[in-house]
Order: structure tokens, then C-alpha cells, then sequence
């Protein structure tokens, strides 16, 4: 919009947000203890947690609708105590997303932006350009109420940009969307993060889809922070604290599932596999436990049980090192 | 730069520092809203809907009055008789409108979009309420003609129109009110237009009863107590018994206190609390219920 351009946009890398030991109670129950995080600028952080683990608390917090009872947190510099200039500076899609069904894409945007304090000008233009950037614009003109789930979606992020935010907030984004729509939507945000260089929440309960457009995330259990850091530092760090603590290591080897009980028994004729078992998932998936101590050998290990799978004329449809996924540790960190 | 030192950097930035320039020029929030809402409502069809109806109920009225030849009622009567519909109407119209305000945000799930922007609550509430009285002017223009039809010629035409605009405007105002206080504590509209009928009923059908029907001291409390009675009670007297005006004005009394009591709960009282639904409002916070789905 053009009274943003007088804004200074945040720099690559600069902390856009930053929540400091926020707290909520909702009578003798504690939802939030003390929530920690920060974002930074251009980067996407998956918010994550099971059921009742306070991720709504936390984000209707950080997008000003409730009030923290303690802690403190930072939009774009700006403290919380400002709320309506938070407002300013955050855009949100939230989970539960309504429209004037009677109103067009654009005049709905067009209705927000002025909110926003734009002229009738600016925000007609701004929304057609926003309209443009979700792959709208041919349908700029039509009826909310004439579009579908998807075509919905993206005018929710179009309205979530439409104050140039610095820190946009995704509440389940795909919900309800099919793979195709699933992937363009999450491209279309991996797109916004980077070319509008703005800081992306995005809670989701769908894993891979957080492992593969995050760079950091933050796991939410019983109101607290149980993980934090990149994408790969949180998986590493399940994968060490596993290692630590059975001292065993396991691989899953998906393979036609008629071929599961000759797969089990070329497995289990090799001296370094413990255990095979057959995971009753739908395609075929065993799940392969090392002996222990084999320290520096995984890898090789890894590699003989492919060998043996080959000889033994057992094609290997996947194989993937348990643990190494955010699923994982994800189970792994919120099995309260 | 660690978050400690983040921290103390972030505390001294205050919106006076960072705020971004926004146009001077900047259309209001609850302006922007207003206009919203007027849109919907007229174009959308409602407001134009509830006034045909109201057309229609006027032209008969007049017509059943303005042709008994047999045992012809006073044009002053048949004036009194057409305002009294119109306000009753207009009053029921405002509320109507008002109990959808907040309600159907909540049911449609547009509210939290609307709390998520700069435009304060109070804003909001004042875009839809100055929306939702937009029906009554409208309303009382459309009751003119037929007023001069039924005055024929009677110079009770001009004061009815004045006090018409004066007590009908005042008790409109207190009914968008009424119904954008029942949409506040109400998750959806069913509920919303339930009470709002409710009490609109509970006002409107001692109007309906005959002049003996209230009898004695209760009665004539009760009289006194009902913002819709009382106006009646004025009107009649002030436009077909002439008396004057001044020595009916403690009658207001009740529709005077109606609009302090619902302006004071709508515009200090509740609109700060107002939240993406009940429960979350700071007046219902009584229990945890509802709090286990903000988890």
C-alpha cells in the first residue's frame, strides 16, 4: 500500500519477533509457562504442538486478542504494550477463516486496507496487486461466497499482507485444501517469505508439510517450549537424545507387501540387526532395530541391509533412518 | 546480539519512534465500517425488505382507516394510530439490525479479522450502531405521506411529524442499542434475534392491550416502566387529547432512562470486553469451560 513504502521494511535477518517468558493462566490452570521464541526476518517458523499444548493461547497473544498475565513480547521492535500498533505491524490468516460472502475479492481487500488508514486509491490498487501476487486476479471481481476453499485461502493471505506486515501469522493454512492445493499454497508462502521479506508463523499438525517449508520451529507441550532451533538442529537433537537414551538405533524399509516375510527373513539372517518388525502400515514398512554398540558402523550396516535386500531380489521402495524426520521428535518430545 | 541485550534494545522502541506515517488524510475507522455495514444492508437487500414489508402494513392501515365510512374515526385518532405503527415498526427494524451486528460476525467468522486490524471496538460497535439506525429516518419519511392522508388536512400533521421524529428517533436509537447489546452476549444470531424478540414482545403486546386492560397501581406502573407505552401514552395524549406537551414530558421519563441505561452498557461498559465470542468476554469469565478450546 502506498503509505507503507514511508516504513522502513526489516532488514534480512533482523528479529521481527520476540516473545519473552510469556504467561497465561485461565483460573488455577497454567496454558502458557513461560514462552520463549524469536523470529527472524525472511524466515519461516513452523508452530508446532498436540492438542491442548496452548498454541492458540499463545497465538492469539501475539496477535493481541488476548492478554499475557507475564512476559512481554516484540513485533518488529515495537512492545506489547502498544497493541493497536501491533495491529500495524502483524497480518493474520486465521484458522477459522470468515468473509463477507456478498463482497468481491478486491473489495474486500479494499475494505481492510482502509481499515489500515489507505486512501479509497491506494487500496484499490494494493489489492488488485495483492490479487495478482495470490494468483487472483482473474477473479478480482467475483463474489467471495463464489470461491472455493483454496481460492479462499489465498485471499486470506492476501488480506493477512495487505498492511505490508512485518510478522504474518498462518493458523493451519491447508486445512481442508487437496495436495495440489496444499503445495501451491505453501509455495505461495515460501514466495511471500522470501520476496516480501517478512517473518512467517505457521502452525500446522501437518508435519511434513512444516519439515518442508520451515527453517526453524518451536514445539509446544503443556504450555511450554520443548524444542526449539532450526528444522535440522531440532531433529538432530531428537535423534542425540534418542541415541542417549536407548543406546539402539532403527531404519524403516518400505517394501512390496507381498515380499514382507522375504525381507524379514533376509533382515533377520544378519548378525547386526536385533530385531525385525512389521509395522502393520498400509504398503509394507518394517521397522529394522540395530544391535547396539555399533558406533561408526550405522552406515555401513545401512548399507549391507540394502545389499541384501537387492540380492535376495527385494526391490526397496523407501528407507529412511527413524528419527531423522520431524514427525519423529515431534512424537518423541510430546509423548506426555 | 543475544535476547537479553535484545530485550533492552526492543524496550526503549515505543510507537512514537517506529509508528509508520500514515496518510493524514485517513478515512476513520468507523467511518470505513459505517459505510461497510450501510452497504450490506441496503444493498444486500435486508433494510430495503423490512421497509417494503413496513410499505405494505402502512397502506393498509390507512386504507382500513381511511375507509370506514361507517363509524369514521377523528383524524386526529387515525394519525395517532398511524405513528404509533410506524414507530413500532421502526423500533422493531432497528432492533432487528442491531441484533445482527456482532452476532453475525461471530456466525459468519469475520469478527476476528475485524478485532485483527487497528480499528478499535469501540469503532466498530459505533460503524454498525449509526448503520443500524440508518433504516428509521427512512422509515419515518415513508410514514409521511400516509400521516397527511389520515390527517386530512388536520393540523395535528406537523406535531405528529415532530414528535414522531423526536421520541420515535430517541427510541430507536435505544432498541439498535437493545439489539447490538443482546448480539454482543450471543454467539449466534438465533440467539441474538431470540432475546431481542423477546423483549421487543414483552414491550410491544401491553401497547396492543386495551385502555382498561391496566388497571391500578400495578398497571399504571407498568405503564410507566414500558419505554413503549409511555410514548404512546404521550402521544395520545399530546396529539389527540391536546394536552401540552410539557405536562406530559415526566412520561419520557422511562424511554429517557432506557437510552441512558443501554447507551452507558454499550459504549463504556461492554464495548472494551468485546471478544471473539462470550465466554471470552471479560464479564463472562466465571469458569474455565470454554477455555480448554483456546488450548
Amino acid at each position: 500500500m502506498a503509505e507503507s513504502k514511508n516504513f522502513a521494511a526489516p532488514r534480512t535477518g533482523a528479529e521481527v519477533l520476540l516473545a519473552k517468558d510469556l504467561r497465561k493462566f485461565y483460573g488455577p490452570r497454567e496454558a502458557l509457562k513461560g514462552l520463549s521464541f524469536s523470529l527472524k526476518a525472511g524466515r519461516i517458523l513452523g508452530f508446532l504442538g498436540p492438542n491442548g499444548a496452548g498454541k492458540t493461547t499463545a497465538i492469539r497473544i501475539l496477535t493481541t486478542i488476548l492478554q499475557p498475565d507475564a512476559g512481554q513480547f516484540f513485533v518488529d521492535n515495537i512492545s506489547s504494550e502498544y497493541p493497536n500498533e501491533i495491529r500495524r505491524r502483524i497480518g493474520v490468516l486465521p484458522e477459522s477463516l470468515g468473509f463477507h460472502k456478498q463482497m468481491t475479492g478486491l473489495e474486500c481487500l479494499v475494505f481492510f486496507a482502509r481499515l489500515y488508514g489507505c486512501s479509497a486509491t491506494a487500496a484499490k490498487s494494493n489489492g488488485l496487486s495483492l490479487l495478482k501476487d495470490v494468483g487472483l486476479e482473474q477473479r478480482a471481481k467475483s463474489l467471495v461466497g463464489s470461491y472455493s476453499r483454496g481460492m479462499r485461502q489465498r485471499l486470506g493471505i492476501a488480506r493477512a499482507l495487505v498492511n505490508d506486515p512485518a510478522v504474518v501469522f498462518l493458523d493451519e493454512p491447508t486445512l481442508g485444501l487437496d495436495p495440489r492445493g496444499q503445495r501451491e499454497l505453501l509455495e505461495l508462502v515460501q514466495r511471500i517469505s522470501a520476496e516480501r521479506n517478512v517473518g512467517i508463523v505457521l502452525c500446522s499438525h501437518d508435519l511434513p508439510e512444516v519439515e518442508s517449508v520451515c527453517d526453524d520451529v518451536v514445539i509446544l507441550s503443556l504450555g511450554q517450549v520443548v524444542a526449539s532451533g532450526t528444522v535440522d538442529d531440532v531433529i538432530g537433537h531428537g535423534q542425540s537424545r534418542k541415541s542417549g537414551a536407548m543406546q539402539k538405533s532403527s531404519v524403516r524399509i518400505k517394501v512390496p507387501a507381498e515380499l514382507v516375510a522375504q525381507a524379514e527373513k533376509a533382515l533377520e539372517a544378519m548378525s547386526s540387526v536385533a530385531q525385525v518388525i512389521f509395522t502393520n502400515e498400509m504398503g509394507g514398512w518394517l521397522r529394522v532395530e540395530l544391535e547396539s554398540a555399533l558406533d561408526g558402523r550405522q552406515n555401513q550396516i545401512k548399507n549391507k541391509m540394502l545389499e541384501a535386500l537387492i540380492r535376495a531380489d527385494i526391490p526397496v521402495l523407501g528407507f529412511e533412518a527413524e528419527g531423522s524426520r520431524l514427525q519423529d521428535v515431534f512424537l518423541q518430545l510430546t509423548n506426555n | 546480539m543475544s535476547d537479553k541485550e535484545n530485550l533492552s534494545y526492543m524496550q526503549v522502541s515505543s510507537p512514537a519512534v517506529v509508528t509508520r506515517k500514515r496518510s493524514s488524510r485517513a478515512t476513520p475507522a468507523w467511518w470505513v465500517i459505517f459505510t461497510r455495514e450501510l452497504q450490506q444492508l441496503w444493498l444486500g437487500g435486508k433494510a430495503p425488505l423490512l421497509l417494503f414489508a413496513f410499505f405494505v402494513l402502512q397502506s393498509m392501515l390507512t386504507y382500513f382507516l381511511a375507509s370506514n365510512t361507517s363509524d369514521p374515526t377523528p383524524p386526529k385518532e387515525m394519525v395517532y394510530f398511524t405513528l404509533q405503527n410506524a414507530i413500532a415498526f421502526g423500533l422493531l427494524i432497528g432492533l432487528l439490525t442491531g441484533a445482527d451486528a456482532i452476532s453475525g460476525e461471530r456466525e459468519r467468522l469475520t469478527l476476528e479479522s475485524l478485532l485483527l486490524t487497528p480499528a478499535s471496538r469501540r469503532q466498530i460497535v459505533i460503524g454498525k450502531f449509526l448503520a443500524g439506525i440508518s433504516p428509521w429516518p427512512v422509515a419515518l419519511a415513508i410514514s409521511i405521506p400516509f400521516l397527511a392522508v389520515v390527517a386530512q388536512g388536520d393540523e395535528v400533521l406537523g406535531p405528529a411529524v415532530l414528535w414522531g421524529t423526536l421520541v420515535g428517533s430517541m427510541l430507536a436509537m435505544s432498541f439498535v442499542c437493545l439489539g447490538m447489546l443482546a448480539s454482543l452476549f450471543s454467539n449466534s444470531n438465533k440467539t441474538s434475534l431470540s432475546i431481542s424478540l423477546t423483549l421487543y414482545i414483552i414491550m410491544f403486546i401491553p401497547t396492543q392491550l386495551q385502555g382498561g386492560a391496566q388497571k391500578g397501581t400495578m398497571g399504571y406502573l407498568l405503564k410507566r416502566v414500558n419505554p413503549m407505552e409511555s410514548v404512546n401514552h404521550f402521544l395520545e395524549n399530546v396529539l389527540v387529547n391536546n394536552r401540552a406537551a410539557e405536562r406530559m414530558a415526566p412520561w419520557l421519563a422511562s424511554p429517557i432512562i432506557l437510552a441512558i441505561i443501554v447507551y452507558v452498557l454499550l459504549f463504556l461498559y461492554t464495548i472494551p470486553e468485546l471478544g471473539l465470542d462470550v465466554e471470552e468476554m471479560g464479564i463472562f469469565r466465571w469458569g474455565g469451560r470454554r477455555h480448554e478450546d483456546l488450548l
